[in-house]
């Protein structure tokens, strides 16, 4: 996969479904025979994954919301990023 | 039990029997119950309601080929209801655009569909019928109609040199998860497992390629290789348990750990128009008596990978054993390893050919009264 670009806007892909869990409560990202639970940051990462959002938005978004600063947040933000890529549940719009 | 009762996150919906496919490797009963007996639409949806209450998150819609229900579009949109992520699970064969339509209204998330092969003539004489060109124009229209799309192959001796060239017909189609997996060898295919197995070499090649495929297509299509747990050294880990994560229902209503499960004949199994599917997970004999560590003979009782595959597979212990409580024969410590080596060992040197070369050696699956 290439690296993500600082103004590329990640969209969470067609196939991924986000619900809360009924017996949990937790949020989930439920996909084709798959299963993601997401703790807190995840979670947070993947409501701002609409399309509209470039990566750095996302970065200073979160930054503001968690009070962290931009470069602390970038590497989480980029993991988190790198493996729904991996699994085929974002599109990198450009 | 020591250890509460887990809950499922899948069910497979096995609405009916009824195929217009013939593959001699279908995992289906070799011995049918008849259609008449197929569970209604209402309990169809009481099904899917309970499996939700119990916790599961994916539903299945397979067979059979469950485009034979018409009432299938109302079974989609009552999963939906349920808060269910539903796959149908399909031949395609009967999957037109009004039909397509339809069931994208009801809700329906993603669409499963099973080629034979990447070309023609091959696919149509696995399939026991002319199949494969309305699959690719099926597959056309899933796209356009804005499903997500997994492409399952099953892969055996007569089409396993070719996963490049599915490979590149799953890219081709748009395909976002390609499951290339290698026959397992229960009911039909069991029954067919000398003419299906491919060789050592054939296998290696194709993990080869796989893995290659996997790497260069990472972010853009998901590709699963199912090994054939004859070649391993450790079984695998079975539906990640017994009653643990995953429940089937068959046509006719009967609760399953697996979709093979009803082979099994020393275990009667619940049926859902007799109790409600709450207690069949959590009470029934038929789900506990291989759940969590303690059923288990030696070698698995004291294994350091008790907990990791679960002493392998029921159903083939039982059908290579004859007695579903014995370790699986896959594993290297098994005392029936052997004896599944030496089947192994005398299909090596098979004709590639397979299907090719003759179509005779196998029994085709046939369809229920």
């Amino acid at each position: 996969m290439s690296p993500i670009l600082p103004g590329e806007r990640p969209k969470l892909s067609s196939r991924a479904r986000l619900q809360k869990d009924k017996v949990t409560g937790k949020p989930i990202l439920l996909y084709p025979e798959g299963i993601l639970i997401l703790n807190p940051t995840a979670h947070a990462i993947v409501t701002h994954c609409t399309g509209a959002e470039t990566f750095e938005d996302i970065v200073a978004k979160l930054a503001a919301q968690y009070g962290a600063s931009p470069e602390d947040l970038r590497a989480d933000v980029t993991t988190c990023l790198d493996r729904f890529r991996s699994l085929n549940l974002l599109e990198m719009l450009a | 039990m020591s250890r509460p009762i887990p809950r499922p996150y899948s069910l497979l919906a096995e609405v009916t029997y009824r195929c217009p496919l013939h593959c001699p490797y279908c995992s289906n009963p070799t011995q049918f119950s008849r259609t008449a007996a197929e569970l209604t639409r209402d309990e169809w949806k009481r099904v899917l309601d309970e499996a939700a209450e119990l916790g599961a998150l994916h539903v299945g819609f397979s067979g059979g080929e469950p485009l034979q229900r018409p009432d299938l579009a109302e079974l989609v949109a009552a999963s939906c209801a349920a808060g269910l992520y539903s796959n149908l699970i399909t031949s395609a064969i009967g999957l037109s655009r009004p039909r397509a339509e339809e069931l994208k209204a009801a809700g329906l998330d993603s669409v499963q569909i099973s080629f034979q092969s990447d070309e023609e003539p091959l696919a149509d004489r696995i399939a026991g019928t002319k199949s494969h060109a309305s699959k690719l124009e099926a597959a056309r229209l899933v796209r356009e109609i804005g499903f997500p799309l997994t492409i399952n192959i099953v892969l055996h001796r007569g089409n396993i040199a070719r996963v490049a060239r599915i490979v590149a017909l799953a890219e081709t189609l748009g395909a976002e998860r390609l499951e290339l997996a290698n026959t397992q060898f229960y009911g039909w295919a069991f029954q067919n497992r000398s003419a299906l197995l491919p060789t050592r070499d054939q296998i290696e090649d194709a993990t080869a390629v796989a893995l290659a495929a996997k790497n260069r297509l990472l972010g853009k299509m998901e590709i699963l290789f199912v090994a054939p747990d004859y070649y391993g050294t450790r079984p695998k880990p079975c539906m990640n348990g017994w009653g643990n994560r995953h429940l089937t229902v068959n046509p006719v209503g009967d609760v399953l750990p697996c979709p093979t499960a009803g082979g099994i004949k020393s275990l009667r199994f619940e049926n859902i128009r007799e109790k409600p599917l709450r207690w069949i997970w959590t009470e029934s004999e038929s789900f506990n008596r291989f759940r969590g560590t303690e059923w288990m003979p030696e070698p698995c009782q004291s294994c350091e990978f008790r907990e990791i595959d679960f002493g392998g597979c029921r159903c083939q212990a039982a059908l290579l054993t004859g007695d579903a409580a014995t370790t699986d024969p896959a594993c290297s410590l098994s005392p029936f390893r052997e004896q599944l080596t030496r089947f192994v060992e005398s299909i090596q040197g098979a004709t590639e050919k397979g299907f090719e070369a003759d179509t005779s050696s196998v029994a085709y699956r046939e369809n229920p009264a």
